[in-house]
């Protein structure tokens, strides 16, 4: 096993920088790696021009850059072929290992780059921007695949601006709400009847306690679908049982009120959960030091654990953002008007699902990494740990505590017994 | 020594009948106690002997299962005594330092001072900059916590519990943690605070500190006071075999201590 690791780390760093060194360093990659893109360069050039292409008034140049990278991929033919000739003495004899060979190689390799970087422009993104023209001019849905769409986003576009910004309403608001409402829900999970606390407070801690860890366990439990349809329908219920007619009904608790509510409650138990594992990271001494200080429960915590459970937590809370913004796609079943009905609003109208859907998970996946990549940066700022996007709920369940962890270790093996026990009694 | 000066006055804390155990282990059992204004007292016995858990018995972070903890006439062990209030007035300094991680020296001195005794945080960072001026530590002032060593942290949670003028302090190992070499400078603060007439709790394993700065050395054994007294006769002639038999294995294995003893 040991080896095998060993043997594994080094390969793992030339990977690395294998990026750097096909520019720069190595002979291999300049001659075969950039034969691979002169060949796609030149495969671009045999597509067919579109009615954007730039170098359509430019035949002859596009014909010396085709003849140019076919050159470059006989020269490296010839050198793979010399080099696996004289395998043996390939470096000291063959005129393409020589330094100044070498250094006008990598200079043909940059030439031959450019020209293909030419080709893909001209044909795959000028061609793009005129499928793009054609079908935003058009009054019939193109038959193409990528002009279909780009035509029904175009034709959408009311429709997709608009379930784009109920999604982010949803998402923002639903996880900013939420974030609150777990602080609450974590403080009645977390707190401990206390000496000086009388019975009704006592009492009151105890139902506190079981009510966030039923809450917990329920909406964990149960799909947010589900929630969605109970809670729109229960609102319902209650507001026509209070004789309220139905258009009334409509205007209070509408589909995205009664959606706001459910990702508020669903995200609550989730991030509830994430705070609990920040805050109990913090080290218990820190509670005792300040309970023996003479600060009550809920000084302690407010003032010395919070801080820092709450700033353990921010990678994995910060996730509950992106896992919200996929999440309320399946608000659309009480019809919510967010990206996922939007779409299908538009499959609808034109009848073509595929298009549509691609064009839906393209706009999820622009929104969730935009929102990663600005809660990495705030996370930063914030100076947490670091973490990985999480790509489901359930990877946000667990996390890593960093205050007080130096404390900890430095426990001897004094009073083991009572170490051991003494968590509870506090 | 203070003892005798202290002789019918109130004791700070007296200790009747204290029992605790976790779950079906017993860790104390019935144990008698006083400490007089002034007094300095070491707790001394092997790992388990129920030390800690004493000291923590006195300002109730561990809930006594019987028994009385008499501080200023209180019963601190009674049902829905204001034990906040109570630990106010006494401070605790814990072997693993416990700083609050998230303040940096100053506002670890201030938190209690401002949250509690509603003190102005001018005064109460006056008050702060006056104890860390004698931990010697005034230039950390701003640092954050992090950022000390095990020394000066120790050093810093005395001053935090300094800052709440309390009767009595508790110090739980305080020494226990930290390397040979920054061992004196703890101590020698806390011997600094004997010296004004602090009255102390100490448990440790500084035998030397037990022996030399101490009014009273109670040696635990099995969750029961084996052995209390003077420290000058528990540390040269024990009268009880188990205290002889700890201390002598201590002993053993500091031979310059026996010299001087």
């Amino acid at each position: 096993m040991g080896t095998t690791q060993e043997a594994q780390e080094p390969s793992m760093e030339e990977e690395k920088g294998g990026l750097v060194r096909f520019f720069a360093s190595d002979h291999r990659y300049v001659l075969l790696g950039t034969s691979v893109v002169a060949l796609i360069g030149m495969w671009f050039s045999m597509q067919p021009r579109s009615s954007q292409s730039f170098l359509a008034n430019a035949y002859a140049l596009e014909v010396v850059m085709y003849y140019a990278l076919m050159a470059w991929v006989v020269v490296s033919l010839v050198a793979l072929v010399t080099k696996l000739v004289h395998w043996r003495d390939y470096q000291q004899k063959s005129p393409f290992a020589k330094p100044a060979a070498k250094h006008v190689e990598r200079i043909c390799s940059y030439v031959v780059w450019l020209f293909s970087a030419v080709l893909f422009v001209d044909r795959a993104i000028m061609g793009f921007v005129a499928i793009v023209k054609s079908a935003v001019g058009s009054n019939a849905n193109p038959q193409d695949f990528v002009g279909g769409m780009v035509y029904m986003v175009y034709k959408g576009r009311g429709i997709f601006a608009r379930g784009i910004a109920t999604t982010i309403e949803l998402a923002v608001f639903g996880t900013v709400i939420a974030f609150f409402l777990a602080l609450l829900l974590v403080f009645l999970r977390l707190q401990q009847i206390d000496r000086p606390d009388n019975d009704f407070v006592r009492f009151l801690k105890v139902i506190g306690c079981g009510f966030a860890k039923v809450y917990s366990a329920v909406v964990r439990g149960t799909p947010m679908m589900v929630q969605s349809l109970i809670i729109y329908f229960a609102g319902f219920a209650v507001l026509s049982g209070s004789g309220m007619s139905t258009n009334d009904i409509r205007a209070v608790w509408s589909t995205f009120v009664a959606g706001l509510v459910t990702i508020s409650l669903n995200s609550t138990a989730y991030m509830m959960e994430v705070l609990r594992g920040g805050i109990e990271a913090v080290d218990p001494g820190q509670t005792e030091a300040a309970r023996s200080l003479g600060l009550s429960q809920w000084q302690a915590m407010s003032k010395v654990v919070f801080p820092q459970g709450i700033k353990n937590s921010i990678p994995a809370l910060s996730n509950e953002l992106v896992i919200n913004i996929k999440d309320s796609s399946v608000l659309s079943v009480i019809g919510v008007f967010d990206l996922m009905f939007a779409t299908t609003t538009v499959a609808g109208i034109y009848y073509r699902q595929l298009e549509t859907y691609i064009a839906a998970a393209v706009c999820y996946l622009i929104l969730t990494m935009v929102a990663s990549k600005l809660l990495s940066m705030l996370a930063k700022h914030l100076d947490a740990p670091a973490m990985g996007p999480a790509l489901s709920s359930s990877e946000v369940a667990v996390t890593t505590g960093i205050a007080g962890s130096a404390d900890q270790t430095i426990k001897v093996d004094v009073d083991h017994t009572e170490d051991r026990v003494r968590r509870g009694g506090m | 020594m203070a003892s005798e000066s202290t002789q019918g006055r109130e004791p700070v804390i007296r200790i009747e009948g204290l029992r605790k155990s976790f779950g079906k282990h017993v860790v104390l059992r019935n144990i008698d106690f006083e400490v007089m204004p002034g007094e300095v007292v070491t707790i001394i016995g092997a790992s388990g002997s129920g030390k800690s858990t004493l000291l923590r018995c006195i300002n109730l972070l561990e809930t006594p299962d019987a028994g009385h903890v008499w501080f200023h006439g209180q019963d601190l062990a009674a049902e829905h005594v204001d034990v906040n209030k109570l630990r106010e007035k006494i401070g605790m300094v814990f072997q693993g330092f416990n700083l609050f991680n998230n303040l940096n020296v100053l506002q670890n001195c201030t938190l209690a001072p401002v949250t509690l005794k509603k003190a102005s945080k001018a005064d109460a960072e006056a008050e702060a900059m006056r104890h860390l001026d004698e931990v010697g530590l005034a230039d950390f002032a701003k640092s954050p916590v992090t950022s000390l060593s095990g020394g000066q942290k120790q050093r810093v949670a005395i001053a935090r519990a300094l800052c709440m003028k309390p009767d009595l302090m508790l110090f739980d190992e305080p020494t226990s943690a930290l390397d040979p070499e920054i061992v004196g400078e703890v101590l020698s603060v806390m011997r600094d605070l004997a010296k004004d007439g602090m009255t102390m709790v100490v448990v440790t394993h500084e035998m030397e500190f037990a022996k030399n700065v101490s009014d009273k050395v109670v040696f635990m054994d099995q969750g029961v006071i084996a052995e209390e007294g003077d420290p000058r006769q528990i540390f040269t002639n024990p009268k009880k075999p188990r205290t002889r038999e700890f201390l002598s294995r201590y002993l053993e294995d500091k031979p310059d201590q026996v010299q001087e003893a």
